[in-house]
């Protein structure tokens, strides 16, 4: 079972006249360590689609289902637990909270899930130790370069026990080595068993993806096959 | 790449502790936002630091202005005074001391300064006294220890034109001057300080003491306590500085709320951010919460140290004009305790709103910086005209009591019903904004616009127009109220005298009713009289000859109040009114205004002189007779004339019986005061000195009070509510117009130029500020008519027929009018490029 399972999501704005069918009857899973990046024009749904998977906006109609429970079953206090928890976002233009440094940006949600500020800085200087960043943990957004910020915010969405990193347009405000530099993060957390879907206009970067699914004006147009995994392989073996 | 794991904190156990670390978070990030954003917040921390500093100097300066309470006490906490040379003297202080262990005695002699009219008081008295220490202060020397030696204050030193080491010449012995002091209670108090025993002749004696709370009963003397002595009075200036306080800042929150709306809009995308990190509604509106609190905390402190410091600072000049020593910390702490947590109550409320509002706007909302577009939701009038009812209700009752008379204030229900017009004010606020966009729809585009946009955010809107309306119903009421007191010709009130006026009293008004001067000594008060205005360089004094008759008012509210006096020819002729400028048939003359008018008069009087039965002496030479009256005597509708050219003041001539009246109705008079007009104001000094020899002829002397006149009230509580209003206005409209920013950039897109940007801020300030003018008024009349139209006392509604009409036409126009031309002068600024922005 898929960890990140969208089950014929559709979202609708405004009604009568002004609607507008922003998703319609999109499903699609991510697995454990898998990465799927989402494609399409401008205002084909893909961040729709991020934001309802993220449990930042309620679906019209369909399920989302995370980790085998469903986000229409959650209330708001534990949806907003659910992103403290589990679901690490990043966003093209990063993001980060003015007044905090490159730690506290990091620790934030450790911290609001009440880890003690202690506790929740030695994570957060891991997780910037581990994207090379830990020198610069001192530093508050406005004294970070374009690509700094993106991977602090790439270390925000993963510290802790985070299984789904949800990403749009990570790489839009960077150039093409900072770019490769963050997929090769999003990868390297996959490999870890996080699940994650990206959502880029870049078919290289998308190209990282096990998966590529195409949108247009709401619905999944197309979408790539997974490759079978190991096991699949094996268990398809040649038959006697 | 790997996720750092952290433990998480246990489901069950110490949760409070992760609800704390969570808070601290979001503190501290609300902490810093304050610190990189404090210019932005310079508004309401202004406001906030303005209010506490001038509560804290406010009240300091008006609970230290007055004579300290108990100043003649010293620390004691009862007195005895008894004449000089009274034979009861050495048993009194040895029963005190019997009783009640120490005894401080301060003996007095008042004499002549040579060469003045001027007296000062020869003063026996211990420096070192167990309770009269503290109204003694070496100011230079050192205190006078031997027979021959004393120590002068300093204005007596500056008579006697001594200093220390001089020598001045006393009661027939020379004293040497050892020092120079002072009474800190009392800085004007001129005395020469000599040891203990060294008043030879004393004219008063005053034993100090503290009997503990036990009887006083039984020592031989009328005893004093300190606590009869000490007025009690519920409207203390602790009391009026808290309640000025409490509205001050209730106007405050009022227009906090817009600001921290704007400035959670500001921050939306990074609130937007913090839920999108699984932040909890509670977490997200902490964040502006903490803001609110510590815009009050920083608030608070640095008003009360600015107003401490302030205080500082002025503290030397009030010293001097209220001539009285005062501690450099003697603030009324609770009311600066007070003071702090109040603010810091307001800005912390003030920010509740926007808080909960900016939890209510979906993520993704918050992420994109786009707030909602604000709901169409039409107001009702109804629950604010429920609350102004009850307003009206509530102080009509108060009106009753206050007009039965019978020592109940109705002060709870008034203070209720005022603060009741406060929410009808605030519930009706957005309402009004609604009914004037509705009104404007054929207006032009840009106060069409203007209003729209006021009624579509009503968030900061409505708690603008209610802080304005506010401001403006305070000043209202105070207009209104005065107009119709000050109005009031038969309980006539204002200022006593004008600045060149001193009226002298003869001493029998001091003697209990029947009390009639003896021939000699009014003989000797009119000499007294006249070598002072001859002193005084007077252009005239006058005799007022006090009428034996009162004045009787049938059509109920107040009686008539004031002094009656003879038209004497000389009284006439004094204010310039010849003889044929009198009626020859009026009865009455007065300068009070609409006097003519008033129905259901009636002159009563006694037929029979008190002077007819056996008298007994009283004060000041004169004798008191049986003032009850076994026949009367009524003349019902007396005729009246209004003369102008009779002084106004209130105990100045304004009512006058012409000698008319007075021969054919048999009236009595009697000399009984003394009116003398100078040719230029008279100066404290030539007060003091007046009084002084007033008092040495057995009379006392009244000079120009610091009454204000109903125009002073009207005006400044006119001044006060218009400067209010525009300062809230000024606030406000800055605010209100950053919401509608983006409309600004693309109505400046679409071509709008200057004009149109400084048309729309006027139309802004000018709609808010009449529509507050209109609320407040209207409250203000809601208001008062509720309390008087059921007062007795002040005979119902009849007194609103004063209408303060150019005071409210200033409000009501001027005000607007002001608002329009700043908002067009102010508000032509090019709005800042759009552009998508991020977080950082």
């Amino acid at each position: 079972m898929s960890f990140l399972e969208l089950r014929h999501v559709t979202k609708v704005y405004g009604d009568g006249s002004s609607e507008v069918r922003a998703l319609d009857d999109v499903s699609l899973g991510v697995d454990r360590g898998g990465l799927v990046a989402v494609m399409g024009p401008s205002g084909s749904g893909k961040s729709t689609l991020l934001t309802i998977a993220g449990s930042l906006e309620e679906p019209s109609g369909g399920e989302v289902v995370i980790d085998g429970h469903s986000l229409s079953e959650m209330s708001h206090n534990d949806k907003a637990r659910l992103r403290r928890r589990t679901i690490g976002y990043v966003f093209q233009d990063f993001n980060l909270l003015p007044g905090l440094t490159a730690a506290e940006n990091v620790s934030l949600p450790l911290e609001l899930d009440g880890t003690g500020a202690r506790r929740a800085r030695t994570a957060a200087l891991e997780a910037l130790e581990r994207l090379g960043l830990v020198e610069r943990a001192g530093h508050f957004p406005d004294q970070l370069s374009g690509g700094e910020r993106q991977r602090v915010a790439i270390a925000r969405a993963v510290v802790g026990e985070r299984r789904l990193l949800l990403a749009d347009e990570p790489s839009g405000a960077l150039d093409s080595a900072n770019s490769e530099a963050v997929m090769r993060m999003i990868l390297a957390a996959c490999k870890t068993g996080v699940a994650a879907m990206v959502v880029t206009h870049d078919a290289q970067l998308a190209a990282w993806a096990d998966r590529v699914v195409f949108l247009r004006d709401g619905t999944v147009v197309d979408q790539t096959v997974p490759p079978p995994s190991a096991e699949a392989l094996i268990s398809s073996g040649p038959k006697p | 790449m790997s996720a750092a794991l952290v433990e998480r904190p246990p489901a069950v156990g110490p949760v409070l502790r992760g609800r704390v670390a969570a808070r601290r978070a979001v503190i501290r990030w609300g902490w810093r936002l304050l610190r990189r954003e404090w210019r932005q917040q310079l508004l309401i921390l202004a406001l906030v630091v303005v209010a506490v500093a001038a509560t804290v100097v406010g009240a300091t300066v008006a609970t230290n202005s007055p004579a300290p309470a108990g100043a003649g006490f010293g620390t004691a906490q009862d007195r005895v005074d008894l004449p000089g040379g009274d034979p009861r003297l050495s048993t009194v202080v040895s029963n005190v001391e019997q009783r009640f262990g120490r005894a401080d005695v301060i003996e007095n002699e008042t004499l002549p300064i040579p060469g003045s009219v001027d007296t000062f008081e020869l003063r026996a008295q211990d420096p070192h006294g167990a309770f009269g220490g503290s109204m003694l202060s070496l100011v230079r020397g050192r205190y006078p220890s031997g027979a021959h030696q004393t120590a002068l204050s300093s204005a007596l030193a500056s008579s006697f034109g001594a200093g220390v080491g001089s020598t001045v010449h006393e009661g027939g012995r020379n004293l040497t001057v050892t020092g120079i002091v002072e009474d800190p209670q009392s800085l004007l108090d001129k005395f020469a300080l000599v040891a203990p025993g060294q008043v030879p002749a004393p004219t008063t004696v005053t034993v100090l003491f503290d009997a503990g709370g036990r009887s006083t009963a039984g020592l031989g003397a009328k005893v004093l306590p300190r606590s009869q002595a000490i007025p009690s009075n519920a409207f203390n200036p602790e009391t009026i500085s808290l309640a000025g306080l409490t509205i001050g800042m209730i106007l405050i929150a009022l227009v906090a709320v817009g600001g921290f709306t704007v400035l959670a809009q500001r921050r939306l995308r990074s609130l937007g951010m913090l839920a999108s990190l699984g932040a909890t509604d509670r977490q997200v509106g902490l964040v502006v919460r903490a803001n609110g609190l510590a815009v009050g905390v920083v608030g608070s402190l640095v008003g009360a140290v600015a107003g401490i410091l302030l205080w500082l600072a002025y503290r030397p000049r009030l010293e001097s004009s209220s001539h009285h020593r005062i501690a450099p910390f003697a603030l009324p702490w609770l009311v600066v305790a007070l003071a702090v947590v109040l603010a810091v109550v307001a800005a912390y409320v003030a920010a509740r709103r926007p808080a909960r509002a900016v939890t209510r706007i979906p993520v993704v909302a918050a992420l994109s910086g786009r707030p909602p577009a604000p709901r169409a939701v039409r107001r009702s009038a109804v629950p604010g005209i429920v609350v102004l009812v009850a307003a009206f209700l509530v102080l009509g009752w108060s009106g009753s009591q206050a007009g039965q008379g019978n020592g109940n204030s109705g002060a709870p229900q008034l203070v209720i019903g005022l603060v009741l017009l406060i929410p009808g004010v605030v519930l009706l606020s957005p309402f009004l904004l609604s009914a004037a966009a509705r009104l404007g729809r054929s207006a032009p585009l840009t106060v069409r616009l203007a209003l729209r946009d006021l009624a579509r955010y009503r968030a900061r809107a409505g708690s603008a127009l209610s802080a304005i309306s506010i401001g403006v119903l305070i000043a209202v009421i105070i207009a209104i109220v005065a107009a119709a007191r000050y109005g009031n010709v038969l309980d006539y009130a204002g200022p006593n005298l004008a600045s060149d006026q001193l009226v002298l009293h003869s001493d029998v008004q001091n003697g209990p009713p029947g009390t009639v001067a003896a021939p000699a000594q009014i003989a000797s008060e009119s000499h007294a009289a006249t070598a002072l205005g001859g002193a005084l360089g007077a252009r005239h004094v006058v005799e007022l000859d006090s009428v034996d008759v009162g004045v009787d008012h049938s059509g109920g509210g107040r009686t008539f109040n004031g002094q009656i006096y003879a038209a004497t020819p000389q009284l006439l002729a004094a204010f310039g009114i010849p003889a044929s400028a009198v009626h020859a048939d009026a009865d009455i003359l007065t300068s009070r205004p609409g006097f003519s008018g008033v129905s259901g008069l009636a002159l009563e009087w006694c037929k029979v002189p008190m002077t007819a039965g056996k008298g007994t002496p009283g004060p000041g030479g004169g004798v008191v007779f049986d003032s009850t009256c076994p026949s009367s005597g009524r003349l019902a509708h007396p005729v009246v004339q209004e003369l102008g050219a009779l002084p106004t003041g209130v105990s100045a001539p304004n009512f006058v019986i012409t000698e008319h009246a007075i021969r054919t109705l048999g009236l009595r008079t009697s000399p009984t005061d003394w009116l003398v007009e100078t040719t230029s104001p008279i100066t404290a000094s030539q007060v003091r000195t007046a009084q002084q020899a007033a008092a040495a002829a057995g009379m006392s002397a009244e000079s120009k009070n610091d009454a204000p006149s109903s125009a002073e009230v009207e005006n400044w509580a006119t001044v006060f509510g218009i400067a209010l209003a525009l300062a809230i206005l000024a606030m406000s409209v800055g605010l209100i117009r950053s919401e509608t920013a983006r409309d600004l950039r693309t109505l400046t897109a679409t071509g709008a130029g200057a004009f149109s940007r400084r048309a729309l801020t006027a139309a802004t300030a000018g709609a808010l500020g009449f529509l507050g003018a209109l609320l407040g008024t209207v409250a203000g009349y809601v208001g008062v008519v509720g309390w008087i139209r059921s007062n007795a006392l002040e005979g119902g509604i009849a007194p609103l027929g004063h209408v303060p009409v150019p005071d409210l036409l200033f409000v009501l126009v001027g005000m607007p009018l002001v608002a329009v031309l700043a908002g067009f002068l102010l508000g032509g600024r090019e709005p800042k490029a759009m552009a998508h922005q991020p977080i950082e």
